[in-house]
C-alpha cells in the first residue's frame, strides 16, 4: 500500500514535525484545527488545514467519527496521530482500517494489550521479562486492599487503564491506604472512564529508563537505544537525554535486548517505546509501552541520525524497516528541556498569557520543535507545553553546557515558562554527575527554585523606562517638579 | 510620577522623575539614575543603572512587564496607585481563596458555619488535569462556599470565603 495523502489528527509541535518530515518524503499533507484554536506552525507547514469542532477543542481532538470523515472527505490514504488523543486508541485504528486508510502505527489488537496495564505486565511476565512485585484488583476486588498491603510500603496506586502519571498515588503508610485508593478510583474514572486499580511495589530512588523500538509488524525489531527519563515532575517528564549517565556497556545491551524482546513478542508494528523502572541496584522491570512515537523521541533521532517519523511512513506504506540493528549507532549525546507555560515556584501551576515577543535559540546541535508562534495565545484549552528544545553534544558535558546556553537564550515573554527552572536543573552539581532519581525534583524543590541574585532595582527601572504613560506623564510636568524625586504621598 | 511594582508577590512603591538630563527611579532603598535605549533587535534594549550596563530583551503587557536579563526571565507588575484607590473592594486577602485556574470542583469538605483551622483541606478543584486540594489560609469561621461538586469555576472567582476575623 502506497500512502500519498497524510492527515495528521493532531495539533502543536507534534503535529508541525511530522507534516515536516511527510512533505520531505514528498506526500501531500494535511492537518487539523478546532474552530476556536490559535494558528500554530503546523498550519503553515500542511497544504491544507480541516476544520473539527466539538463542545471543547480537545473534545474535537478525540472525536473518533468526525476525523475518520475528515480523512475519508478530503482522500488522506494515512493517518498520523502523533502523541496523545486518539494515538492509543483502538477503536479509532479500527474505524480507519473500516474506512479503508491506513493509520501510521501499531495494530489494534497490541493497542489493546499495551494499553491495558494490568494485561501488558501479565503478557510480559508470562515471557519471562523482569516486573515489580504487585497486586491486581481484578484478581479479586474483594481482597484487594489486603493484597494491596502484602506488596509493603511504599507502594504505588496505579489505575489499570492509566498512562502520563495521572491517578498514581504514592503510599507510604498504611494508614492513608484506603483513602488513597479511592482519589486514585475517582481520578481514573474520570480520565479513563474506567476506575479499576492495580498496585505495584515503589522502587525506592528509582531512575525511568525507557527504549525506542521500531518493528515492520512481520517480527523483525530493532531498537535505537535508551532514554533517560528521570527527571519529572508530578509524575511527568520534563527532561530528557540519551545515553543514560547510569548504564554500562553491558547492561545498555540487556535493557535494550530486553525492549526488542518484547516487541518482537507481540510481532510490534511502527515505533513504540518500552519504559523500566530502573533501581539503584541495577535491576530493571518492566513498566509500560507506549504503542505511539514519544514526546522525547528527538534526542533518540540527534544521537542516531534516524528520522523516527520516517521510519514510521515507511512501515505503514509496508516498505518495511531501513536498517538492521548494526547500523543504528549511538553517537554523542543529546538532551531535550520541555519548555512549559507553567510556574515552577507555585506547584507547576500552569500559565495564561499571549506570547509578546518569542526568539527561539538557534546554532550547531540546536534544534527547537516548536508549537507556538509570536503574537499567539497560551491558554489552558491544551497541555501547558509550548515547544521542546533539543541539543547535540560530542559528550554529556558538552551537550549540558548547550542546554544551558540555549535555554538561556530562549526568549519568551508574555507567559511564565519553566525556562529559568530548567536552567536551575541543568546547572545542579547531582545532574551534572548523574546521580538523579525520579524523585531529584520533589528533593531539590527548594534549590531549583531559589531567588537568584537581586535585581529588582534593575527590573524596576526596565519596566518603568518602557512605561511609554509613565514617562510621558514624568516628562509633562514642569522641570522644576519633575526633580522632586524623593516626594510621596 | 508613582507606580507601584510587584515581583514574586512583594510590593514596591517606586518614583520616577527626571533631573534635567536623565531619569531617576526612587526606590524605597535609594534613587537609581537609570537609561534604556533601544538596539534594534525585536524587544532589544541597553538598560544603564545602578553603574551597570545590561543588554535585555523586555515586553510590555497590559499589568505586567516580562524582562529577559542575563538568560532569566523576570515579570514585573505594574500598579498605577490611582486606578487602585478606585477599584479597591476593601476585603482582606486572606479571607478568600481565589481560583489560581480555571477548573471544576471535584469535592467540598466544609459548609457555611464550620469552624476550620489554618491548613484544612476546604474543597478539591481539578484544574489541567490535576487534582489539588486547597486548604484554609488560617484559623477561622467559613462564610461562604460559593461552589458546589461539578460546578465549573473561572480564573480569580472566590472558592471559599472565610468570616472577617475578629479583632
Amino acid at each position: 500500500m502506497t500512502i500519498s495523502k497524510l492527515l495528521v489528527a493532531n495539533r502543536g509541535e507534534i503535529a508541525a514535525r511530522v507534516l515536516r518530515t511527510a512533505k520531505a518524503r514528498g506526500l501531500a499533507t494535511a492537518v487539523l484545527r478546532h474552530a476556536t484554536e490559535q494558528e500554530g506552525p503546523a498550519h503553515l507547514i500542511a497544504d491544507e488545514v480541516v476544520t473539527i469542532d466539538g463542545p471543547t477543542p480537545v473534545a474535537a481532538y478525540l472525536d473518533i467519527s468526525q476525523i475518520v470523515e475528515a480523512a475519508k472527505r478530503i482522500s488522506a490514504d494515512a493517518v498520523h496521530p502523533g502523541y496523545g488523543f486518539l494515538s492509543e486508541n483502538a477503536g479509532f485504528v479500527a474505524a480507519l482500517e473500516k474506512a479503508g486508510v491506513t493509520f501510521v502505527g501499531p495494530t489494534p489488537e497490541v493497542i489493546d494489550l499495551m494499553g491495558d496495564k494490568v494485561r501488558a505486565r501479565a503478557f510480559v511476565e508470562e515471557r519471562g521479562f523482569p516486573v515489580a512485585p504487585s497486586a491486581i484488583e481484578d484478581d479479586d476486588p474483594a481482597s484487594f486492599v489486603e493484597r494491596a498491603r502484602a506488596v509493603g510500603y511504599p507502594l504505588l496506586i496505579k489505575p489499570s487503564a492509566g498512562g502520563g502519571g495521572k491517578g498514581m498515588r504514592v503510599v507510604r503508610e498504611d494508614s492513608t491506604l484506603e483513602t488513597e485508593i479511592e482519589t486514585a478510583r475517582r481520578e481514573g474514572e474520570r480520565y479513563f472512564g474506567d476506575g479499576r486499580l492495580f498496585v505495584e511495589r515503589y522502587i525506592e530512588r528509582p531512575r525511568h529508563i525507557e527504549v525506542q523500538v521500531m518493528g515492520d509488524g512481520q517480527g523483525n525489531v530493532v531498537h535505537f537505544w535508551e532514554r533517560e527519563c528521570s527527571i519529572q515532575r508530578r509524575f511527568q517528564k520534563i527532561i530528557e537525554e540519551t545515553p543514560s549517565p547510569a548504564l554500562t556497556p553491558e547492561q545498555r545491551d540487556e535493557i535494550c535486548e530486553t525492549a526488542a524482546g518484547i516487541a518482537r513478542a507481540v510481532k510490534y508494528r511502527g515505533a513504540g517505546t518500552v519504559e523500566f523502572i530502573y533501581a539503584q541496584d541495577g535491576a530493571f522491570y518492566f513498566l509500560e509501552m507506549n504503542t505511539r512515537l514519544q514526546v522525547e523521541h528527538p534526542v533518540t533521532e540527534m544521537v542516531t541520525g534516524f528520522d523516527l517519523v520516517a521510519e514510521q511512513l515507511r512501515v505503514a506504506a509496508g516498505e518495511g524497516l531501513s536498517a538492521a540493528q548494526a547500523d543504528i549507532p549511538q553517537i554523542g549525546h543529546s538532551i531535550e528541556l520541555r519548555i512549559c507555560a507553567e510556574d515552577a515556584t507555585a506547584d507547576f501551576r500552569p500559565a495564561i498569557g499571549n506570547i509578546l515577543l518569542l526568539d527561539e535559540p538557534q546554532g550547531e546541535g540546536v534544534r527547537v520543535d516548536s508549537g507556538i508562534l509570536d503574537g499567539g495565545k497560551v491558554t489552558t484549552d491544551f497541555d501547558p507545553m509550548l515547544s521542546k528544545l533539543i541539543v547535540h553534544g560530542p559528550d554529556r558535558a558538552q551537550a549540558i553546557a548547550r542546554a544551558r546556553s540555549a535555554v538561556q537564550s530562549y526568549v519568551i515573554l508574555g507567559v511564565t515558562t519553566n525556562t529559568g527552572y530548567l536552567d536551575a536543573i541543568l546547572a545542579h552539581p547531582d545532574f551534572a554527575s548523574g546521580d538523579v532519581s525520579t524523585g531529584f525534583l520533589a528533593e531539590q524543590s527548594e534549590t531549583l527554585t531559589a531567588p537568584g541574585e537581586d535585581v529588582s532595582d534593575l527590573l524596576m527601572a526596565a519596566a518603568a523606562l518602557s512605561d511609554e504613560r509613565l514617562v510621558s506623564d514624568v516628562m509633562q510636568i514642569p522641570e522644576m517638579y519633575r526633580k522632586m524625586g524623593g516626594w510621596r504621598n | 510620577m508613582q507606580r507601584i511594582f510587584q515581583m514574586d508577590g512583594e510590593e514596591t512603591d517606586c518614583w520616577l522623575g527626571h533631573d534635567g538630563s536623565r531619569f531617576v527611579l526612587n526606590t524605597p532603598t535609594g534613587a537609581v539614575a537609570c537609561q534604556l535605549d533601544p538596539t534594534g533587535l525585536p524587544g532589544g534594549y541597553t538598560l544603564r543603572a545602578k553603574g551597570v550596563v545590561r543588554e535585555l530583551r523586555l515586553a510590555v503587557g497590559p499589568e505586567a512587564t516580562f524582562v529577559h536579563m542575563d538568560g532569566r526571565t523576570y515579570e514585573v507588575g505594574r500598579v498605577d496607585p490611582a486606578e487602585r484607590l478606585a477599584g479597591s473592594d476593601g476585603g482582606a486577602s486572606d479571607d478568600r481563596l481565589v481560583a489560581p485556574m480555571p477548573g471544576v470542583v471535584v469535592s467540598v469538605a466544609v459548609k457555611p458555619g464550620d469552624a476550620v483551622e489554618e491548613g484544612q483541606p476546604l474543597l478539591v478543584i481539578e484544574s489541567m488535569k490535576l487534582e489539588t486540594t486547597l486548604t484554609a489560609p488560617r484559623d477561622g469561621v467559613v462564610a461562604e462556599m460559593p461552589f458546589a461538586e461539578g460546578d465549573s469555576f473561572g480564573l480569580k472567582d472566590i472558592l471559599a470565603q472565610l468570616a472577617p476575623e475578629e479583632e
